[in-house]
């Protein structure tokens, strides 16, 4: 039964199924995204279900793409709060990739920002309905009946009508023109501790990843790619791979140069994952390495220090930062740098793709099944909406299965075998063939007067930009995207963004944090370098930058910076630091990201050259929290994340190529280096922000700034601990 | 007559190259998911299951080299998912993508199975070579020792 009297477009938007019962959408007014930034203005409808089939069993459909960041137990229990829906009812399925569940690209730390408010609307919504059809029932008015856990209860003599029993009736009745929301006090599950929906399944081995997806008919193909960006194919002598039992095909994937597409490689297909990647093996393979083939990271690295190391381009400026200079008491100046780095999710690349003459069927993980509507579209010629995407749930992404390459690679291989084809990367394929997090370095130098106030600051940044996917012509980042450091909170008059060179010589892509990882890095570690030149402590040093931000449009994020700062402070016992045992030190870092703000206080020992992380206090302002167990559970893993990137993995390329190829010599965190984490999230009323990235950011600054306050020594370069590889 | 091995009690004929490791004839012919891949070298930790109760990886262990014995594998180590670790997993909410923690279960098992309660270095020790690369590890051992209480109070 379906909901057919609405008519007002950009607001509310029914959709029929052909079982009984209710089934709603609700729409965003596309104006209001394009009125925050998020998407352009195109007019189209917004949509995400929710279906009550008679007996109450309710389904709720969450269109964001789930890698273990917990959106589809968070943007559901929303839903499920405002519509007073008894979550042991509720089942949580992913949608298929369909432009009416609303913007699917997840990324960005934005689905909960994004989606939170129209999420609610379509549960107050239903509520209003179910409400409506229980009062038709009972011949009183809707304000005599309220809503509580699947039931609609007549105020004036107690009956009850299940959800079930109203479904059918409530999918006649009006959609409400402005459903109420509920208050914060009455939340029942928003900002609560709720479990992931399917955690059940995890710890049973039943939860199907994108890697699990099996069919009829299935083959099972491997690759190698071309190790060097703008190579290509040679020679290739299949001989040897053919012979071997059990393989069927061996595929030539020419690079398609589009920014999602195969980076170029050979593909076998075989009966089973194992003979087709030892068969891979049996390739005799040449390439024509192409010009990226003396691309050496230690030799960029060096390279990028010496571009911000003199003047650049100019991205922005304030003030009069020579002047600054001139009249400065004390001057200071560090660089700073970092490496590539993988995402590394456990599951590798994988996906199922069936081309057939007259559809195209995939099954993958992936952060955006538009893009694989958009990539497979482009490559077979097809109308995007005519590839259908079943979005499975990614053994981890990290921003890497934002980029359909391997899903592309698996319609190449269908099209030209006629079968459906499940493509695994290997990890070595995956460590090797990857959109890796920018190399990079930036060069700060600043002025303080007698008071330690900062009068000036230059800061000059150079890595490998995220739009060179895009615009390959780029030598160096676009000054939009130092935006970051040019809007930084730290209130500084006088000062002057400059972008140094750096063309790109592999793919560059989103990496959990993006940007924030270096800014947060270079922020964070200079300004506890300043504090030390000043001779003041971090903490009143960082507050007095922020007091000097005299801007009236940062005055409400100062005021939330410092205080997340103030209460990482107290929790990690800052105040008592001078008591703690020789060796031993604490260092704090604040840093704005993804709209949210994230304090850390790291407490470390340091012996020799040994650094051993022993507590760390992460404290998260990102306004109204949807699930504080989810929540918690993110900044654990984004200080471990932070943890590996600032001690030791760095992606290596040596003649064009990536020289790490596994765990051994990627060496990401491990249970033993784990330290005592205590995450604090102060309750707030203000908007939904980021969560998923921020965390990220401070951990590298707080670190750098603990080693120093327990050893005397500074560590600017990330990893610290390079694994020589 | 046909070498078999027997997963999580059942007897399954060895039908493929002796060589193709443990992990692709569970994942790719019997079409058991629940034992993840994730490096394919021994170095992950996501594919661990049991052989005659102990973990091992099952990535790099050739089928053939496993005639007679017993296999367990996350989807037969309860009974109706109960075991003590399950229910500390649940507990504890720990998995964030999930994808590593069948391994990192059937890991922790066979480790309760030697030692009932073991110290957080005795852990550390034992749950080195699996990789959880959304840093549930906090939860990891906290579940693990929630998992030893309830056992040494079952005994």
């Amino acid at each position: 039964m379906s909901i057919s009297n609405i008519s007002r477009r950009n607001f509310l938007k029914t959709a029929g199924v052909a079982t009984g019962g209710l089934v709603i959408g609700v729409a965003l007014p596309m104006n209001a995204l394009a009125a925050k930034g998020i998407m352009k203005d195109s007019g189209e409808e917004l949509n995400a279900f929710i279906q009550i089939d008679d007996n109450g069993d309710t389904i709720i459909y969450c269109g964001r793409c789930e890698m273990g960041q917990g959106i589809s137990t968070a943007l559901p229990s929303a839903v499920a709060d405002e519509m007073e829906a008894d979550w042991a009812r509720v089942t949580v399925k992913q949608g298929d990739g369909d432009e009416k569940y609303g913007p699917q690209a997840t990324g960005g730390s934005a689905s909960i920002r994004v989606m939170f408010q129209p999420m609610r609307e379509a549960g107050a919504t239903a509520k209003a309905m179910l409400i409506a059809a229980a009062a038709k029932v009972w011949k009183t008015s809707p304000d005599n009946c309220f809503a509580e856990s699947h039931f609609v209860i007549n105020k004036t003599n107690n009956q009850k009508l299940g959800y079930g029993e109203l479904a059918s009736i409530a999918a006649n009745m009006p959609v409400p023109e402005k459903p109420t929301l509920k208050n914060k006090a009455d939340f029942k599950y928003i900002g609560k501790e709720l479990p992931r929906h399917d955690q059940d399944e995890v710890v049973v081995g039943k939860r199907i990843y994108g890697v699990d997806t099996k069919l009829p008919g299935l083959k099972y193909a491997a690759i190698v790619h071309c190790p060097v960006l703008g190579g290509a194919l040679k020679s290739l002598d299949k001989a040897d791979a053919l012979k071997m039992k059990g393989v069927s095909d061996v595929i030539e994937i020419p690079r398609f140069n589009i920014p999602f597409g195969s980076i170029g490689g050979v593909a076998v297909v075989a009966n089973n994952s194992w003979t087709a990647q030892q068969a891979v093996k049996q390739l005799k393979i040449e390439w024509d390495l192409g010009e990226n083939a003396s691309y050496d990271t230690k030799e960029y690295k060096q390279q990028l220090v010496k571009n911000v190391e003199k003047p650049a381009t100019l991205a922005s400026e304030r003030g009069d930062l020579n002047k600054a200079f001139g009249e400065a008491k004390h001057k200071m100046s560090a660089t700073y740098t970092g490496g590539h780095l993988s995402h590394a999710p456990m599951e590798p690349n994988a996906s199922v793709v069936w081309v057939q003459k007259d559809s195209c069927e995939v099954w993958a993980s992936t952060q955006s099944p538009a893009d694989i509507q958009k990539v497979l579209g482009q490559y077979l010629k097809r109308e995007p909406k005519d590839i259908v995407v079943h979005v499975a749930m990614a053994g981890g992404a990290f921003g890497r299965k934002f980029k359909c390459d391997y899903v592309h690679e698996a319609a190449v291989i269908s099209q030209e075998t006629g079968a459906p084809i499940q493509l695994i990367w290997t990890r070595e394929e995956d460590m090797r063939t990857g959109y890796y997090h920018s190399i990079n370095a930036q060069h700060i130098e600043a002025s303080m007067d007698e008071n330690g106030n900062v009068t000036g600051w230059l800061h000059r940044a150079a890595f490998p930009s995220i739009s060179t996917l895009f615009d390959p012509s780029l030598v160096r980042t676009p000054a939009n995207s130092l935006g970051d450091v040019t809007n930084h909170l730290f209130g500084v008059e006088n000062m002057r963004v400059e972008s140094g060179d750096a063309k790109a010589h592999t793919r560059i892509g989103w990496y959990r944090a993006v940007y924030a990882i270096f800014y947060g890095f270079a922020f964070g570690t200079f300004a506890d370098e300043l504090a030390y030149k000043a001779g003041k402590d971090h903490l009143s040093f960082v507050n007095q930058l922020f007091d000097n931000n005299k801007n009236k449009d940062q005055q409400a994020q100062i005021k939330r910076a410092k205080n997340i700062l103030a209460i990482a402070a107290d929790k990690s016992g800052w105040d008592k630091r001078q008591n703690l045992p020789k060796g031993q030190g604490i260092g704090l870092a604040v840093h704005y990201s993804f709209q949210s703000f994230v304090a850390m206080a790291v407490h470390v020992e340091v012996k020799g050259d040994e650094i051993n992380v022993l507590n760390v206090d992460c404290v998260i302002d990102c306004g109204q929290v949807l699930n504080l167990d989810g929540a918690t559970a993110q900044m654990e893993g984004a200080v471990v994340m932070g943890m590996s990137l600032a001690l030791s993995t760095e992606v290596t390329f040596r003649g064009g190529a990536v020289v790490n190829s596994n765990f051994h010599d990627y060496p990401v965190m491990r249970i033993s280096d784990m330290p005592n984490v205590r995450v604090h999230i102060p309750d707030s009323d203000e908007s939904p922000t980021g969560l998923g990235e921020p965390g990220v950011a401070p951990f590298a600054p707080a670190l750098s700034n603990a080693v120093f306050a327990a050893s005397g020594k500074r560590y600017r370069d990330l990893p610290f601990k390079p694994l020589s590889v | 007559m046909k070498q078999s091995i027997i997963i999580n009690g059942k007897d399954h004929v060895i039908d493929v190259d002796g060589n193709m490791p443990l992990l692709w004839f569970l994942r790719d012919h019997l079409e058991f998911t629940g034992t993840k891949f994730g490096c394919g070298s021994g170095l992950c930790g996501a594919c661990t299951v049991h052989v005659d109760g102990q973990a091992i990886r099952s990535c790099v262990i050739p089928v053939s080299s496993l005639v007679g014995k017993k296999i367990t594998t996350i989807e037969g180590l309860s009974e109706n998912g109960d075991h003590p670790l399950q229910k500390a997993w649940l507990n504890n909410n720990v998995p964030q993508c999930g994808y590593c923690q069948a391994g990192q279960i059937m890991n922790a098992a066979s480790l309760l199975a030697v030692n009932a309660s073991p110290s957080e270095e005795e852990i550390d020790t034992a749950m080195q070579g699996n990789i959880c690369r959304c840093g549930t590890y906090q939860r990891i051992k906290k579940a693990i020792v929630e998992a030893a209480d309830t056992l040494s109070k079952e005994v």
